[in-house]
């Protein structure tokens, strides 16, 4: 003991007493660190009223002085988001720094600042040729930037109290969570805005670093608990918002089509993350179920293709292919799921194989003609219920909503459904099962639970919802083909819940949706697409394995001998017991 | 008559090469309980290391004196990748839910086929392998039977293999080592036996018979590429759990009884089911079929199950 | 009296910022008007196929294609008045994405025509995108009829979807002659599963039957797999007098090894999926007498086709033509063709894009694969279709014929 002592005075701290880097910051604590960041901000906000580039075919133009435009209007608002939480630090907004993290805020925001401007310039630089491209105006939000990081690394945290104890009035949280929901439809018209692969990538860093820094300042865990008090205002402000999105798009099928099929995409998710997120039951050809409802929707379609006569209306459709999802789910579920786990994972990997060469055969020549093999089925009609045809273009309150935003409006539905079910199966006695089965399935045989039983409702339940799902898929696609349900498909599908958060619904829209938006506008990765998804899902498994919003009780899965977090937990489960009584 | 035998002798060829491939996920398997999915991915990268070998060292030769080395190359960079897999992927997750290691490996698959993909110069389309005299060339013929010369040197590696793994499990202190860890962990930690080691070695053995597999898939089809792996994987821990998972001799059986079943299927299921079309379809079923009726296996699985 | 000053400073600032935006330009980019000459008006012609993935090479191939016939009408000013641009959309192969990328080319009110896809799949979900936009479509490598035929092989679905390359009627009808000629009667069908190979075989087996030959065994094979023994296997005692195979080179260079490995030795023949270099390189030295047949005339006995290699190299694009470049620079030089017709009194690209669908039908001039001119389905009237036959390590061209 006594070297290591010796060893402290001289500074090797490293194997002695561990010291936070943060700590070591030089002028850690010093008075001068708040109006350093004032200076940041302003400095910052000032350079975005200059010319950033000489040549004006960069991201959008930025070389226009005194008009700012969308790469440089959200390093303004990085900004402002930033000075609010430096006054709340100490000056004016006070009282509201009480119960936040203000000085980690601003250190993420500045260090998010940096890491923006870097990147802009960076592609400025790149883009047109050498640094000389860069203008002043760059420059000026750079020296901002690095002032606003180094002001947020040498402010010291205060002590602060938990927002999870904060009682704040009924109309604030539902006005917060109003205002939430706004930025929501903002932010997503905004994004699907952007043309270019750099404007997006910088327009995704900055969503991130106020995220980000919303989070590190707490005040998320309060949004959390509001969420959870207020919930038929949240699930209603959440479907307003998706309700309301096609009517941003003043009629363009652009950006529709893909919100169509991130929909379709994150349905299907829904309903495996019954299978793999409620009950634990790994299942990788998943895809293969979304497939069965596909088929069934083509072939007793009115496609000229089609090979059954029997053309009943949509809804018996809709039905028809769920029922045989499902019942192909009990056939493939019945024998694998009394056998452990890893084998169930290899079976259904074998059954998606299965069911794509098997549509790839039905075609007359090598089985029965069904599916018309590798042809696939085109030329599926839109879908008409009633008078109200799909493929036309309709006129709502002066904006028109195209063929994509129609679907986009049945698919809403669909989804609605799909997480109705989910919640509600979560908070039952199956739900609870399921949970108990997942966590330990001898432990809960023992107990009584019905695991057999469970199991295969699990997995005959998920297929059902699926096979919903590719009704309207079949439809919406026009044709369907054998190559469209490949495994890479039920690789993605899962990688959405892993990503997202298993076991919980936003998690999984989330995950679904930076999935199949991502590679839309970040073409210039296209090649390395795969490359980076199979890389993330490596690393999210190492290092946050809950999810990007995980739900409370698998982040303690993942993470057992965190006795804080578990501590943690408690306090805020007793919490919300406490608000609903 | 002879499409029987000839389809055996196909069978039992292609069935070699599952069998080299399924050794790999079944000594895995039997010491963490791991499947782990990027095992066909590194059967594909011994292919390609045996490829990358031969193209720098010895381009344009063809004796049969370069294949040891290419041999050597394959297995190089296959124990490589897996070793390194082990250590920065699996390793950290040992413990965690079932799930998340699974999850991982197939990240580590798509991982591993796009870097071949996009970095293997040339390997966005099928490579040729180079021809080696005595292994590849006109086939034997046998009483009306033609046998690929590189068919011989895949069942002679399976064979060879086979015997020096059957060894080094019960010969050797580490195979013994080997034995204990999969029995018991806990227990043979406390035995003073390094887990880890005992862990990487597992990876590292069956990354070896994996690229061997490689170098013969090259050998006999004259070609590779970076998708290679996923069906070839697929079909080898088929043939893994037919045999009984974590038995090693069972992985040989189960590799051999696949390969045979596929070509069976092929020549003599007949009409509209039959054909080529659907073998892949039965062979499913059969993996299916076995869960069913002998979950442990055709030789009965070697593991505790600790679940 | 401070607030006073605040008040001037700012509405100083203000109108200084003001005078310093008027300065500035946005958008509007200085040096175009220098290459396009005053106020051209824009219409683009997209380019929808897969440039990224596995099918990048023939997807660039066409990209650059069509680049290169648009730069060649610019420099020829083949247009009074308008400036043509290339917009090129990746589908990557796959149908969702690729109706995404339908979907934004038809929101583009410049785009007045599109080269693409690449795969009938995707073909079959950005069809009706581009039909419902009334924009041109012409596919240079769709070969399966029903995309213009419709389900019952008399019905046009969609009136704007032409295409350059012929259908595997026409081929496999010329390659059953072909054989039959060769003095081959009985053959060994294998495809691999897909739109193209099946169809292929499909429309030869029709055609060798109804010219006489037997087809005495017909398998598949998984385009995933490598190793063909089974089926080479299966094949063999039927004792074919060679092998038509419907697919692609990546298949059937192996193919065609290990058939002679495994006893049968025969030639394979194959399409224009397999009428490439590669394939005999994956082949090996035993493929000498395998055959294949091609649209059009063989490119070296064109001039239009020499020209347009040679221009093509001239150009430096990054990647070679590849399998579909002459189709796709003769399917841009359709729509250009049409533009000459539907620009000349339009106002914007997109009132022009019914006029251009029309016109597009009535084109006929003399492209790089031959005669380029379409039949009331969509389809190209030449049927200029060649055998080739390996000989040496090379493909040699046999003979020429047009089947229509």
């Amino acid at each position: 003991m006594s070297t290591s002592t010796t060893d402290l005075t001289h500074g090797h701290d490293d194997d002695a007493v561990k010291v936070p880097l943060l700590e070591r910051i030089p002028g850690r604590g010093s008075a001068a660190a708040w109006p350093l960041g004032l200076a940041g901000v302003l400095i910052l906000v000032g350079g975005t009223f200059l010319s950033w580039s000489y040549t004006s075919d960069v991201l959008g133009d930025l070389s226009v002085d005194f008009y700012p435009n969308g790469v440089q209007i959200c390093m303004i608002a990085l900004g402002v988001a930033a000075l609010l939480f430096l006054l709340a630090h100490r000056g004016p907004l006070h009282r509201f720094g009480e119960w936040l993290d203000t000085a980690a805020a601003v250190r993420v925001l500045g260090l998010g600042a940096v890491a923006y401007m870097v990147i802009t310039l960076g592609i400025i630089a790149y883009q047109s040729g050498g640094l000389v491209n860069i203008n002043p105006g760059g420059w000026i939000s750079l020296l901002g930037a690095l002032l606003l990081a180094a002001s947020g690394l040498m402010l010291v945290s205060r002590q602060h109290r938990d927002p999870l104890f904060a009682k704040t009035s009924s109309w604030l949280e539902i006005s917060t969570i109003v205002v939430l929901m706004a930025l929501v439809l903002f932010g997503a018209a905004y994004a699907l805005d952007i043309g270019d692969g750099g404007s997006f990538l910088l327009f995704l860093l900055f969503v991130s670093a106020v995220a980000l820094a919303l989070t590190r300042a707490g005040a998320f865990t309060w949004v959390g608990l509001i969420a959870q008090k207020n919930r038929p205002v949240l699930m209603l402000g959440a479907f307003a918002v998706a309700f309301l999105f096609p009517f941003t798009q003043g009629g363009s099928d652009e950006n529709m089509s893909i919100a169509t099929q991130v929909l379709i995409f994150a349905a299907t998710a829904l309903g495996l993350n019954i299978v793999v997120g409620l009950a634990g039951l790994l299942d990788l050809g998943y895809i293969a179920f979304l497939g069965a409802g596909a088929y069934v929707g083509a072939v007793l379609s009115a496609s000229a293709f089609a090979t059954i006569d029997w053309k009943p209306p949509f809804i018996v459709v809709v039905l028809v292919g769920a029922l045989f999802s499902a019942m192909l789910g009990l056939i493939i579920g019945s024998p694998t799921l009394r056998v452990s786990g890893d084998y169930l994972a290899i079976v259904t990997l074998a059954f998606g194989e299965i069911f794509r060469f098997t549509m790839g055969n039905l075609d007359g020549s090598n089985g029965p003609d069904i599916t018309n093999g590798p042809n696939g089925i085109p030329a599926i009609p839109d879908l008409a219920i009633g008078s109200f045809d799909f493929g036309q273009p309709h006129t709502i309150a002066g904006i028109t909503l195209g063929r994509f935003a129609n679907y986009y409006f049945l698919l809403l539905l669909i989804a609605a459904i799909i997480i109705l079910v989910f919640t509600r199966l979560n908070n039952s006695r199956i739900g609870r099962g399921w949970v108990a089965i997942r966590e330990d399935e001898k432990a809960a045989e023992a107990m009584g639970v019905n695991v057999f039983g469970l199991k295969l409702f699990a997995f005959a339940g998920g297929a059902f919802l699926a096979g919903m799902a590719g009704t309207v898929k079949a439809h919406h696609d026009v044709s369907v083909t054998p190559d469209q349900y490949i495994f890479l498909e039920s690789a993605f599908l899962l990688a959405a819940i892993v990503l997202g958060g298993m076991g919980t619904v936003a998690g999984v829209i989330v995950g679904a949706t930076i999935l199949k938006l991502l590679p839309e506008k970040l073409r210039f990765i296209a090649d390395y697409r795969l490359l980076i998804f199979g890389l993330v899902l490596v690393l999210m498994m190492r290092f946050r394995p809950e999810g990007l919003i995980a739900s409370h009780r698998r982040k303690l899965e993942f993470h057992e001998d965190d006795e804080e977090l578990a501590q943690r937990i408690e306090a805020v489960h007793l919490e919300e017991t406490e608000v609903k009584a | 008559m002879t499409d029987f035998l000839q389809q055996i002798v196909n069978g039992l060829t292609i069935g070699s090469l599952y069998a080299l491939i399924a050794v790999g996920y079944t000594v895995v398997y039997g010491i963490v309980q791991l499947i782990n999915f990027a095992h066909g991915e590194v059967f594909m990268i011994g292919a390609f290391g045996a490829l990358a070998t031969w193209t720098v060292l010895f381009k344009g030769q063809t004796g049969l004196w370069v294949l040891p080395v290419m041999v050597l190359g394959a297995v190089l960079v296959s124990v490589l990748t897996a070793v390194v897999m082990e250590r920065i992927a699996y390793r950290p997750l040992r413990g965690a839910p079932r799930l998340a290691p699974l999850i991982t490996a197939i990240g580590i698959s798509v991982f591993l086929q796009e870097a071949v993909r996009l970095f293997y110069p040339g390997a966005k389309s099928k490579l040729v392998f180079p021809e080696i005299d005595v292994v590849t060339g006109t086939a034997l013929s046998i009483g009306g039977l033609s046998i690929q010369r590189a068919a011989v040197f895949t069942v002679g590696a399976l064979v060879l293999s086979a015997a020096l793994l059957w060894y080094f499990v019960n010969r050797t202190r580490l195979g013994q080592g080997m034995q204990a860890v999969s029995q018991d962990p806990d227990t043979a930690q406390l035995m003073g036996i390094n887990v880890n080691r005992i862990i990487v070695i597992a990876f590292a053995v069956g990354a070896a018979l994996a690229a061997l597999a490689g170098v013969a898939q090259g050998l006999l089809n004259s070609n590779i590429d970076f998708r290679m792996g996923f069906l070839a994987g697929l079909k080898a821990f088929t043939a893994a759990v037919l045999g009984g998972i974590g038995n090693i001799q069972g992985a040989v059986v189960g590799g051999l009884t696949l390969g045979i079943a596929e070509s069976m299927a092929t020549q003599f299921i007949p009409g509209q089911f039959g054909g080529s079309a659907w073998k892949d379809v039965w062979a499913f079923v059969l993996l299916i079929l076995v869960l069913v009726f002998r979950p442990q296996g055709l030789l009965g699985a070697r593991v505790v199950d600790r679940a | 009296m401070a607030q006073r000053s605040v008040m001037t400073v700012g509405a100083s600032l203000l109108v200084a910022s003001l005078a310093l935006a008027g300065c500035g330009t946005r958008g509007e980019n200085e040096d175009t008007g220098s290459t396009t000459g005053g106020d051209a008006k824009v219409a683009k012609i997209g380019v929808i196929a897969p440039l990224s993935g596995d099918l990048s090479a023939l997807g660039k191939g066409i990209q650059h294609s069509v680049e290169l016939a648009v730069k060649q009408a610019n420099e020829s000013k083949a247009i009074e008045g308008w400036t043509l641009e290339v917009e090129a959309v990746d589908d990557e192969g796959k149908a969702d994405v690729g109706k995404n990328g339908a979907t934004k080319l038809a929101s583009d009110d410049e785009v007045v025509g599109v080269v693409g896809n690449l795969n009938s799949s995707v073909s079959q979900q950005t069809q009706p995108v581009f039909a419902a936009a009334n924009i041109t479509q012409i596919s240079p490598a769709n070969t399966g009829p029903s995309l213009t035929r419709g389900a019952d092989g008399n019905a046009r679905p969609y009136k704007t979807f032409f295409r350059t390359c012929t259908t595997d009627i026409a081929q496999g009808g010329f390659a059953a002659k072909f054989l039959i000629e060769q003095g081959i009667k009985t053959v060994a069908t294998i495809h691999d599963k897909k739109t193209y190979g099946q169809g292929l075989v499909q429309y030869f087996t029709e055609a060798y039957k109804a010219a006489g030959g037997t087809v005495v065994a017909a398998e598949t094979i998984n385009p995933d797999e490598s190793n063909y023994a089974p089926v080479v296997s299966k094949v063999a005692p039927s004792k074919p007098g060679a092998v038509y195979y419907g697919g692609e080179y990546p298949q059937a260079g192996p193919l065609s090894k290990q058939m002679k490995a495994g006893g049968l030795n025969v030639p394979l023949m194959g399409g224009d999926g397999i009428f490439d270099p590669k394939y005999i390189e994956l082949a090996g030295s035993t493929s000498n007498g395998d055959l294949a047949t091609s649209v059009g005339e063989p490119t070296e006995n064109s001039d239009a086709g020499k020209k347009f290699l040679a221009d093509y190299e001239a150009a430096k694009y990054a990647e070679p033509a590849a399998a579909y470049g002459g189709y796709s620079y003769d399917a841009a030089n359709a729509i250009i063709e049409a533009l000459k017709v539907s620009l000349k009194d339009a106002d914007d690209a997109k009132s022009a894009r019914q006029a251009t669908v029309d016109a597009v039908g009535k084109v006929s001039f003399d492209g790089v694969t031959g005669k380029v001119s379409f039949d009331e389905f969509g389809d190209t009237l030449v049927k200029v279709i060649t055998g080739y036959k390996v000989e040496g390590g090379k493909w040699v061209s046999v003979k020429s014929e047009n089947v229509s």
